[in-house]
C-alpha cells in the first residue's frame, strides 16, 4: 500500500497533465454542441476559389463506390494540393461531376470535379477554432464507417481520442484510490458520490423510461 | 490560516469533490465516446435488435396554435413524451407528421385531422441504444435551426452536460494549480503538459496551417 500510493499519485499527475489540453478541447466543444452555437473565433471565411485543369484521373472513377471511390480520389486531391479527411463524395452522373467534401479541423474544402473535362474547382473555407474543436470532438464518429478514417491524421486522432478515454478512466479510478487514503474526506466524498449517482440515475431513468 | 493556504486547500478539495460527484456522468460520456468512435464493435449493436410496433388511435384535432402547441396536444392524447423533431415541411393543414425521441424510444407520428386518426410507429432500443443516444441527446443540431429543445428533461440533460464540461475544465485548472505547487515535479510535469499541448495544437491549428500552405 505504501509503495503503491506514490506510484499511483505520480501516474495520476503526469497522465492528467498530458491529457489536460485534450480534455479542454472536448469540454469546450460540449458548450458549442449542446447549445448549437459557434462563436466566430479566428474564422477567415471563404478563401479564393481556384481551378485546376488537365488532371490525371484514375479510370472508372464514375463507377466506383464507397471506399474504392475515396481511395481513387485521394491521388487527385494530392494533385490539387488538397489535404484532409474526405467526408463525402456526391456523384452527379448527368453532369459528370463528383462533389468532394474534404475537411481538416478549422478548414472545409469543396472540390467540384468534372471527370470528363478533367477540371476541378477548389473552394476552401476557414471555419474557425470553435468549429475545429467541434470537428475534433466528433471525429471520427459513428457515421459513414466504411469511408471514415481515410486520412492518416484522422486515424492518429482516433487513437488519441481513444487514449484520452482510457486515461480518463484510469484517472477516475486512481482518483478514487487517492481519495480513499484521505480518511478525513471519506464521509463528504461518499455523500458526493451518492448525490452524483442519484442525479445521474434519476435523470437517465426519467429520460428513458 | 493565510488566504493563499486556504485557497490551496479548497482548490484541492474542489478537484476531488468535482471528480467524485461527476464520476458516473464521466464514465457514461467516456465509454459512449469510445462506442461512437468504434461503430464496428458488434457487442454494442442496437439497431438490428430494435423492436418495432405500430398502433392507430382516434384523436381530437388540436384547435389552433403553433406546430409545437399542436404536437404537444397530440402527444398528450397519445400518451407519448419526448423531444419533438420536425421531419417534414407541413404542406397540408389537415395532416401533421413529426418524430418524438427520447433515449431508447423513437416515435414517428402521422396524423390525419380529417379522419381524426393518428398512426404511431414506435421503435424501442436496447440498453446500448439508450447509452448511445444519451451521448448526443441535446435536442439541437449545429446545422439545423428549425429544431429547438422543447422537452424539459432534454433541457435538464443538456444542463448536466454543461455542468460536466464546466466541472472538467475546473478540474483541469485546479490540477494544473496543484502540480505547479509541487516544485520537485515541475520539470517532468511541464514536459507531460507540453507534450499534450503541442499534440493538441497540432490537431486544432497546425493541420489547418499545413493544409493552407
Amino acid at each position: 500500500m505504501r509503495r503503491l500510493y506514490p506510484i499511483v499519485r505520480d501516474l495520476h499527475l503526469y497522465f492528467g497533465l498530458f491529457i489536460s489540453p485534450f480534455v479542454l478541447v472536448f469540454a469546450c466543444s460540449v458548450f458549442f454542441l449542446v447549445h448549437a452555437w459557434l462563436p466566430r473565433m479566428g474564422s477567415g471565411g471563404a478563401s479564393p476559389r481556384r481551378t485546376a485543369t488537365g488532371l490525371r484521373l484514375p479510370p472508372n472513377l464514375d463507377r466506383l463506390e464507397n471506399r474504392q471511390r475515396v481511395d481513387a480520389v485521394r491521388p487527385v486531391l494530392d494533385q490539387l494540393g488538397v489535404a484532409g479527411e474526405i467526408d463525402s463524395i456526391r456523384h452527379l452522373p448527368r453532369e459528370h461531376r463528383l462533389v468532394i467534401a474534404v475537411s481538416v479541423p478549422g478548414r472545409a474544402t469543396t472540390v467540384d470535379l468534372d471527370y470528363v473535362l478533367r477540371v476541378a474547382t477548389i473552394s476552401p473555407r476557414d471555419t474557425g477554432l470553435a468549429e475545429a474543436f467541434v470537428y475534433l470532438h466528433k471525429s471520427p464518429g459513428p457515421h459513414l464507417a466504411q469511408i471514415r478514417g481515410n486520412w492518416a491524421m484522422t486515424q492518429v486522432w482516433r487513437v488519441l481520442a481513444d487514449a484520452v478515454v482510457y486515461v480518463l478512466l484510469f484517472l477516475s479510478l486512481s482518483g478514487i484510490y487517492l481519495w480513499t487514503v484521505l480518511r478525513a474526506e471519506r464521509t463528504v466524498g461518499l455523500v458526493l458520490i451518492a448525490l452524483g449517482a442519484m442525479s445521474f440515475f434519476g435523470i437517465v431513468y426519467a429520460l428513458s423510461r | 490560516m493565510p488566504s493563499a493556504a486556504k485557497f490551496t486547500l479548497w482548490n484541492r478539495k474542489l478537484h476531488y469533490y468535482l471528480g467524485l460527484y461527476f464520476l458516473f456522468f464521466l464514465w457514461l460520456f467516456a465509454f459512449t465516446g469510445l462506442l461512437l468512435n468504434h461503430p464496428g464493435w458488434t457487442f454494442a449493436e442496437f439497431w438490428p435488435d430494435r423492436k418495432q410496433s405500430v398502433f392507430e388511435r382516434q384523436i381530437q384535432p388540436p384547435r389552433s396554435g403553433t406546430d409545437l402547441d399542436q404536437a404537444r396536444d397530440l402527444m398528450r392524447q397519445l400518451g407519448i413524451a419526448g423531444e419533438i423533431e420536425w421531419t417534414a415541411t407541413r404542406s397540408d393543414p389537415n395532416t401533421f407528421d413529426f418524430r418524438v425521441t427520447r433515449p431508447g424510444h423513437i416515435f414517428e407520428i402521422h396524423t390525419d385531422f380529417n379522419k381524426h386518426r393518428a398512426i404511431v410507429q414506435g421503435t424501442g432500443l436496447n440498453a446500448w441504444g439508450v447509452v448511445h443516444i444519451l451521448h448526443t441527446f441535446t435536442g439541437v443540431r449545429l446545422t439545423d435551426t428549425r429544431n429547438q429543445r422543447d422537452w424539459t428533461l432534454t433541457t435538464i440533460w443538456a444542463l448536466a452536460m454543461d455542468a460536466l464540461a464546466a466541472g472538467l475544465i475546473l478540474m483541469v485548472l485546479s490540477g494544473i494549480y496543484m502540480w505547479y505547487g509541487l516544485i520537485l515535479k515541475r520539470r517532468l510535469g511541464a514536459a507531460a503538459l507540453a507534450l499534450g499541448l503541442l499534440t493538441c495544437l497540432w490537431f486544432a491549428i497546425g493541420l489547418k496551417l499545413l493544409a493552407s500552405s
